[in-house]
């Protein structure tokens, strides 16, 4: 078991090797001389000099990598061409944290939504509900990210009474139809016929309750976990943002959940189950869950870089000062490489160590996996 | 719709039966009148009630385009059988369309799209509101460029970049996959130590890597999004490679004395080709979405050029009044990546022998 997890190790080393060194090496790939492109008309001999000594230019490459490499592993990104002063280290610890923030939120939403919703279409399978549900998928799947979150600052931030009102109408049609049922339970007797009955009411009490209390969004800005406004304004900005990152992910999610779940259904353990008279959700949550998450779980690192990614653009329509907002506009719009290479490392080699990580994670989780290899 | 839910045969049309002519008719009758209402709604939806609330028309429109699908879907089973797929065809027509449009965009009659000095003492008024019997049917934008003509001419920029950058992963990719998986050894170990690094990078980190390098032309965002596309040809050319090197056919090649560039270019690329070409069309999608995410950010291909990602940009500053200039380039990107989507899902299924016996 150790042994596999260090073989496991020992393969990312050579891909951070890579990574870093493309990074580093990014500069070469610019047409011309990248002093100029940075310094433009303005500057003058000093600014070349100073720039040249900055980036490592008057060194060869490969005693600028060792170096260069060396000032990271000491936490030390050098400083931001364009603003003298400023150590890309402390921009760095100021964005990354916004960055994560939104993709984590994003993450626990998107399985939050995506779990149960692809289990019971699996366990649906052919009906109304999973039929509606992969068509729904098929369809967000096509939604670039940059378009679902100017729909969804449309939506709620410009004309919130279409959700507000939306709301308010499927959950009284599904307060009604659960009414509904409770009629037709009545033969199963007067437990199961006041159960449903109880569900409706509470559904449309939460629903009138959400509609009056519609939490309004702000169309930009974000207010840090840390900061005096509270944990619920930081909540509240962040949640736009969030819900478009996870918005792919839901039905990438759903998608490959529902796929693996039908897949164990046929197992012949659910059929005992059944045969027992579990009840579904039991048999959902207890029984087929972990066996068909495992894909599930492998695709989640995947969807962390898709997040990351995801979080560039979120940043831009709403303005987050994340990672990807230090990315585009302090460092390709101005030309501030080191800004660039930092960023890129940081994300590149988090993703890396992330996905080395759930390898490691997915044989504790399937048994199967662990004399394996 | 997921490929693995059979359409259900309509009553009356399961192979063999006799079709009784009065529900014939009567199935007739009712593809007439979805047709017609659909159509009613949509052109009623988007240019007769021009002075009703906006929210209303657009609810008509979606019912009647609702209206419509329903009304081809079951016109199309009568047609050719109960197996038609309406959505997968619909999508061919509108790729098609885009396609066709973007190619012959010089020749449509289109108000000025691009060349805003052109349009500043012109009479055509900006940020007018989309109309579909006027010069402007999607409506203008704040230089009073015509928005329809812009997405025309940000199809050709889209369709252009991504088509070659395709081209270009799928040459560069499918050789190193095929020589990878057929060699092996350590030329697969560092090929393999390659594609990892590429796809360590989070795909639009990698974008914006070489973004911040690149002039943004054309040719260039190309070359970008198809490094953004080799691993993956690398990957599914070796795999397929390595499952057909194993097979009878090869050996019986090899037995016979076969050279190793020709059992490659007679045996294994024929076989390994037609997988890796059924992907093509999802990833022509996913690089149109990253081209647009890319230009949308700023980094993709500039103005006066429209792209559909910069024409949104552009867009987002006013769309709280003017929500056509985002939603109208952003519904035709919506379809054509869906149509996309779907078009490939069906390829995959048809030309990809792994997909096949899932």
């Amino acid at each position: 078991m150790l042994r596999a997890i260090g073989l496991k190790l020992v393969r990312l080393v050579p891909v951070l090797i890579i990574v870093s060194l493309a990074t580093s090496l990014l500069i070469e790939l610019v047409p011309g001389d990248p002093i100029l492109a940075i310094i433009g008309m303005e500057g003058d001999a000093s600014d070349y000099e100073r720039i040249e000594r900055e980036l490592g230019l008057d060194q060869n490459v490969f005693s600028r990598y060792v170096d260069w490499l060396g000032n990271i592993v000491q936490g030390d990104f050098g400083e931001q061409i364009t603003r003298p002063g400023v150590k890309v280290a402390d921009r760095l610890r100021q964005t990354f944290p916004v960055t994560m923030q939104i993709a984590l939120m994003g993450m626990v939403l998107a399985l939050l939504i995506s779990v149960p919703v692809g289990a019971w279409a699996a366990y649906r399978a052919g009906t109304r509900f999973d039929r509606l549900s992969s068509g729904v998928a098929f369809g967000i799947i096509s939604i670039p990210s940059f378009l679902a979150g100017l729909l969804l600052v449309f939506m709620f931030v410009f004309h919130s009474a279409i959700p507000r009102y939306g709301a308010l109408g499927l959950g009284l049609a599904w307060s009604l139809w659960l009414l509904w049922s409770a009629g037709r339970a009545r033969r199963d007797g007067a437990k199961q016929a006041l159960i449903r009955v109880a569900a409706a009411v509470v559904v449309a009490g939460l629903t009138v309750w959400l509609t009056n209390r519609w939490p309004s969004f702000p169309r930009q800005g974000f207010v840090r976990w840390t900061s005096d406004d509270g944990r619920l304004e930081n909540l509240r900005s962040a949640f736009l943002p969030a819900i478009t990152v996870a918005l792919t992910e839901i039905a990438v999610f759903m998608r490959l959940l529902r796929g693996d779940m039908q897949a164990t259904l046929q197992e012949d353990y659910i059929l005992s189950a059944r045969a027992k008279g579990m009840p579904p959700v039991r048999i959902l949550a207890r029984d087929a869950l972990r066996p068909s998450s495992f894909s599930l779980i492998t695709l989640a690192g995947v969807a962390f870089g898709r997040l990351i990614g995801g979080t560039v653009i979120v940043e831009a329509i709403f303005r987050l000062p994340g990672m990807g907002d230090l990315i585009v506009n302090d460092g390709v719009n101005t030309g501030d490489f080191p800004v660039v290479q930092s960023g890129v490392l940081i994300l590149a080699t988090f993703y890396v160590v992330l996905n080395g990580a759930i390898d490691i994670s997915y044989s504790y989780l399937d048994p199967r996996l662990r004399r394996a290899r | 719709m997921p490929a693995d839910t059979v359409p259900a045969p309509d009553a009356g049309y399961v192979a063999g039966m006799v079709v009784d002519p009065l529900s014939h008719a009567h199935r007739l009758m009712r593809v007439a009148v979805g047709l017609i209402g659909g159509v009613a709604a949509i052109a009623a939806g988007l240019m007769m009630l021009t002075d009703v609330h906006a929210g209303y028309r657009v609810v008509l429109t979606v019912g009647g385009l609702v209206l419509l699908y329903f009304a081809l879907d079951s016109g199309g089973k009568i047609v050719w059988g109960p197996l038609f797929e309406t959505g997968l065809w619909l999508s061919v027509a509108w790729v098609a369309i885009v396609g066709l449009s973007a190619a012959f965009a010089d020749f449509l009659p289109f108000a000025e799209a691009r060349d805003a000095s052109a349009t500043i003492f012109g009479d055509t008024p900006t940020l007018k509101r989309p109309d579909l019997l006027s010069a402007n049917p999607l409506g203008t934008d704040r230089q009073a460029l015509d928005v329809l003509g812009g997405i025309v001419y940000g199809a050709r920029v889209s369709l252009q970049v991504s088509v070659l950058a395709v081209a270009i992963g799928i040459i560069a990719g499918g050789t190193i996959g095929v020589v990878a998986g057929f060699f092996r050894g350590k030329l697969d170990t560092g090929v393999g130590v390659i594609v990892d690094s590429l796809l360590a990078f989070p795909p639009l980190i990698l974008l914006l890597a070489l973004a911040s390098v690149m002039d943004r032309s054309p040719r260039n965002m190309a070359i970008a999004l198809a490094v953004l596309g080799i691993p993956t040809y690398i990957r599914l050319a070796r795999v397929s490679t390595m499952v057909f090197a194993e097979r009878e056919f090869v050996l019986a090649s090899r037995a016979m004395g076969a050279s190793r560039r020709r059992i490659i270019f007679r045996e294994l690329v024929p076989n390994v080709a037609l997988p890796i070409f059924s992907y093509a069309f999802i990833i022509i999608a996913v690089l149109i979405v990253a081209e647009a995410s890319l230009s949308f950010l700023g980094l993709g291909i500039q103005r006066p050029d429209p792209t559909w990602g910069n024409m949104i940009a552009a867009g987002q500053d006013d769309f709280d009044r003017h929500p056509h200039l985002v939603f109208a380039p952003g519904i035709v990107m919506f379809l054509t990546v869906f149509a996309l989507n779907r078009v490939g899902e069906k390829a995959r299924e048809l030309w990809d022998p792994r997909q096949a016996k899932l």
